[in-house]
């Protein structure tokens, strides 16, 4: 019962966020998409991060399937749409093949060596003058469908929707037990039979896909690309802090993160044009000082009281 | 025999901890007794595959499984309830038990089943079936534990020091409930409570400096004169 009205819900949301190029503008649909891709961003680092893994390299997959799409397009003369699937499986591939290496490494190692490969890529893209346009970037023939808002916001869409699916799968399936058992305890895990390796790679190439496909979106989405902009920190870091701001190790708190750090930051920018970075980081500040498990945690947390003490007055027979 | 050990020899780094273990489990409860830092974890950690043997072998239903990666001999039917209880704190009791049949082959495929086994014989964990496992106490905890073990439907079950830190009346439970176990499946446990534990098991070893020293029935090994000296102080 429970089950049935949040997926009524959610899936009210749904068409609620599908039906949205009908009445807003297109600035509101480009802050929409922005919002969107931290999303997303957020979503997928939260996955890999059940698992106890905490990646730096977001950007970095951001970026190698930026580039990997827009350089399909411009020198393989490939379709828009096809290259962000091929950046997408493409940034999967080169995750499957990294994570032999990096996935033997745990805590801060790991982490350290996922911000090492993104600046590597970085600097590869940087370098390859003649290829990838070296650092004053790429410029596409043109936008993807033909820059139409709507389209493109759907598309943006379309990207959040998938890494949602992906989530929502990792959270009920096998996939759920298997990384929260190597987050508790690997020797532990490895005792009841869960082969260690196999559930880390399947899901640093999840989620680095996920990031790659995003990348794709947004270069395809913009029609230009370069380095600087592809290989943004800000990439690693604005999903980070609006994971751990919705609260972790679950889909809906790095949504809400991200709808409150997105729009809020959106907002600020025009009510404080010199310093709303101040108050945005403030903000950061107060909410991991007074909830440090999230929103989601703090609502969680709230309706379990609300729901002990109701017991109570109900003169229980505990 | 489901488990047969032949001049086991391993440690960590430099420093050697088992000098040539022989020991074997049928269809019995065996216990593995000897003093702190005598060899009885590593001898499990390298049946599990956590410590790689230096030499000898360890057959587990007439296989070699020395050097084989944990979760593969998890796979194969052994299922370990360690020391420090080990459980995932953050799952509920369902989660935990559901976690050690689902990655099993053999314990797949009769989770229901299983299930109803193990919740009929710790009821407690019926009653607390969605709690947090972090939240509940030793001896409960200790059952989750052993019956994420058996969820596994493992052919020999390996408990190492279940009565550690737990308080008496909850000890004998534990071995209680071991001693209905015994009739299905082999038992390897540890133990510093020689005491209890003599109750519940068949057989005996008593390791000392990283090879066994004594072995015998549990009748036997009551009687011999280096137990009841050094293990249960009469």
């Amino acid at each position: 019962m429970k089950n049935k009205t949040s997926y009524a819900i959610a899936a009210g949301i749904a068409v609620i966020m599908i039906a949205f190029p009908a009445f807003l503008g297109a600035y509101p649909l480009n802050v929409a998409r922005s919002v969107m891709t931290y999303m997303a961003l957020a979503i997928s680092w939260d996955m890999l991060l059940r698992s106890g893994q905490i990646s730096f390299g977001i950007a970095g997959l951001f970026g190698l399937g930026s580039y990997a799409s827009a350089l399909a397009v411009l020198r393989g003369g490939m379709d828009p749409f096809l290259s962000i699937v091929f950046a997408a499986v493409f940034a999967g591939v080169m995750a499957y093949a990294l994570g032999f290496v990096v996935l033997r490494l745990r805590s801060m190692y790991f982490s350290i060596t996922t911000l090492a490969l993104m600046e590597i890529f970085r600097i590869i893209i940087h370098n390859l003058h003649d290829f990838s346009g070296g650092p004053e970037g790429v410029v596409l023939p043109g936008v993807i469908f033909k820059g139409s808002a709507s389209a493109l916001y759907w598309l943006c869409l379309g990207g959040l929707f998938i890494t949602i699916g992906a989530s929502y799968y990792f959270e009920k399936s096998k996939m759920h037990l298997a990384l929260t058992a190597i987050r508790n305890d690997e020797t532990s895990a490895r005792s009841n039979g869960v082969d260690i390796f196999k559930y880390l790679l399947i899901a640093f190439v999840v989620t680095s896909t996920l990031q790659g496909m995003m990348g794709a979106i947004q270069v395809q989405s913009y029609g230009f690309t370069m380095p600087d902009t592809a290989f943004d920190g800000n990439f690693t870091l604005l999903p980070l802090a609006m994971a751990l701001l919705g609260g972790v190790h679950s889909t809906i708190g790095p949504m809400a993160g991200a709808v409150l750090l997105g729009v809020s930051a959106e907002w600020l920018k025009l009510q404080i044009p010199y310093g709303h970075l101040v108050v945005y980081g403030i903000i950061i500040i107060i909410v991991i000082l007074f909830m440090p498990q999230g929103i989601v945690g703090m609502v969680r947390k709230a309706s379990r009281t609300g729901r002990r003490s109701g017991r109570k007055a109900g003169a229980s027979n505990e | 025999m489901i488990l047969d050990i032949q001049k086991l020899e391993t440690g960590y780094g430099r420093l050697q901890v088992l000098r040539g273990i022989d020991l074997s489990v049928g269809k019995e409860s065996v216990g593995l007794f000897g003093p702190n830092g005598a060899g009885k974890t590593t001898l499990i950690n390298a049946i599990m595959g956590i410590v790689k043997p230096w030499g000898g072998s360890i057959l587990f239903e007439g296989e070699p499984i020395g050097g084989k990666p944990t979760h593969e001999v998890a796979r194969m039917g052994i299922a370990l309830v360690p020391q420090e209880r080990e459980l995932f704190p953050g799952m509920s009791v369902a989660d935990n038990l559901e976690l050690g049949a689902a990655y099993v082959p053999r314990g797949k495929g009769i989770m229901a089943q299983q299930l109803e086994t193990v919740l009929e014989l710790f009821p407690i964990l019926k009653e607390r079936y969605k709690q947090f496992v972090g939240t509940m106490s030793g001896g409960q905890q200790r059952m989750v534990a052993i019956g994420r073990a058996l969820m596994a439907n493992p052919a020999l079950l390996i408990l190492d020091e279940p009565s550690l830190g737990l308080q008496p009346s909850i000890v004998a439970e534990v071995f209680d409930r071991l001693s209905i176990l015994k009739k299905d499946i082999a038992i390897l446990v540890t133990e510093q409570n020689v005491r209890e534990s003599l109750k519940a098991i068949d057989r005996g070893y008593v390791i000392e400096n990283g090879s066994v020293l004594l072995e015998d029935t549990a009748e036997g090994l009551a009687k011999n004169p280096h137990v009841v000296s050094a293990y249960l102080g009469i």
